[in-house]
């Protein structure tokens, strides 16, 4: 499986940014809601939309597509 | 000539070699708790483990497992190695699992019918409902006595005895009053079998038509008989969908049920990683794991919670976590004897190495 965003979808809230519990630990800021102080993480949002900068990081567990609320981040 | 050839239906297969002996591995998608012990034990590498994270909580169309049919050797491995029996081997048509040749895990889950009393704890609490509770109880009209009788000459149909009686045992047959008969019931009665003397139309009644009396206090105890109070019943286990979590041995206020579990071992959560995403929770197939709430306003609760006794030690919560935040140990694992070194081996390697 692969982690896949649509940035039409998207509406840049983040809140995938800080669910991801690989994020959290890469930069623990974001688990307080804070944005990434490092492209270090699987995602990011930039320019108003998800971006993914380490989908090697990804270890799929299904937290991003849980709580996006437009389905703009899956993994399939 | 010998070969594999494999069906998939949806997310399930069968591979199949048709020789001299016919060889058929079957895996049931729905049973596969994702644990990964087939992956591990597999001699050849045939097995890959999904990304069961993603698969059971996205729901996403995807089989848990793959495997390679060019790869399987059809030894029957996994089957054995598999906690929950969703990868099952036939020897010409015989299920390996009913060989004595081959080793099984000890472990079982049974209710004990004569102790069980039918609370229905189990049935509510098993976390791949597994159990049916099936329950007879004990008829109402048995386990009251007394005497009433609704006076219909003195009755003026009012209707406050039908709308108070709280077992629903009164039943007044209302009519618009007509001039050939102005009244506003047809009739009144009280259903003896739903009455439980409860007398409280006899005290709400305006005109004093009821006359009721209560015996249940007074000789009651001479009319009522103590096995009509019983509740009756039976109990079953899937034993498909059963893992031997140990949830209804626990639950059961009257030690009914009794659970046997092929591993012993440890689970340890280091709080300091785990990023409460809760992917644990949801995938662990036995309810061990929970987010606690807090207690009162402003207190924070503990990230995760644990409780041992209903863990079976699979590792599908140290797979699927995605900071390494979870370590299941193994330290027993209790199978039948067999005399293949190997297999021996093999099984004993799923005990972490200490």
């Amino acid at each position: 499986m692969e982690l896949k965003v649509n940035q039409d979808n998207c509406l840049g809230c983040g809140v995938c940014v800080v669910a991801c519990p690989v994020n959290a630990s890469i930069s623990p800021e974001v688990a307080g809601g804070h944005g990434s102080k490092t492209t270090e993480v699987i995602m990011m949002v930039e320019n108003g939309v998800i971006k993914i900068f380490s989908p090697e990081k990804c270890t799929k567990c299904g937290t991003c597509q849980l709580f996006c609320p437009t389905d703009a981040i899956w993994l399939e | 000539m010998v070969s594999n050839t494999k069906k998939v239906k949806a997310k399930d297969f069968d591979i199949v070699r048709s020789a001299e002996e016919k060889r058929e591995l079957s895996f049931k998608d729905d049973i596969c708790i994702g644990c990964g012990i087939c992956e591990k034990i597999c001699p050849v590498e045939a097995i890959e483990l999904g990304d069961i994270g993603a698969i059971i909580r996205t729901g996403a169309d995807e089989p848990k497992i793959k495997i390679d049919e060019d790869k399987c050797v059809l030894c029957g491995m996994c089957n054995v190695g598999c906690p929950v029996n969703a990868l099952k081997l036939k020897i010409d048509d015989e299920p390996i699992s009913d060989m004595d040749i081959y080793p099984h895990y000890i472990s079982s889950a049974e209710i004990d019918d004569d102790t069980c009393v039918y609370c229905k704890s189990c049935e509510t609490a098993c976390p791949r409902e597994a159990i049916t509770i099936a329950r007879d109880l004990p008829e109402r009209s048995k386990l009251v006595t007394g005497e009433i009788e609704i006076d219909k000459e003195k009755c003026i149909n009012c209707g406050i005895c039908e709308e108070m009686c709280p077992a629903d045992a009164i039943d007044m047959e209302h009519k618009l009053p007509t001039s050939d008969d102005p009244t506003v019931a047809s009739d009144i009665n009280v259903d003896k079998d739903k009455c439980v003397y409860c007398l409280i139309c006899k005290k709400v009644c305006p005109v004093d038509a009821i006359k009721a009396v209560c015996r249940s206090c007074s000789y009651g105890v001479y009319d009522l008989k103590p096995e009509d109070a019983e509740t009756k019943g039976s109990s079953f286990i899937d034993e498909e969908a059963c893992v031997n979590c140990g949830w209804c041995q626990e639950i059961c206020p009257v030690d009914a049920a009794k659970v046997e579990k092929p591993f012993k071992g440890e689970l340890s959560i280091d709080t300091d990683k785990c990023q409460a995403c809760g992917a644990c929770v949801d995938i662990c197939p036995c309810n061990v794991l929970s987010f606690p709430r807090p207690t009162k306003p402003g207190e924070i609760a503990e990230k995760i919670s644990k409780d041992e006794r209903y863990c079976i030690y699979c590792g599908a919560c140290e797979n699927v976590c995605p900071v390494d935040a979870i370590d299941v140990k193994r330290t027993e694992i209790k199978h039948t004897p067999t005399k293949s070194k190997s297999w021996e081996k093999k099984l004993e390697s799923l005990k972490t190495k200490t």
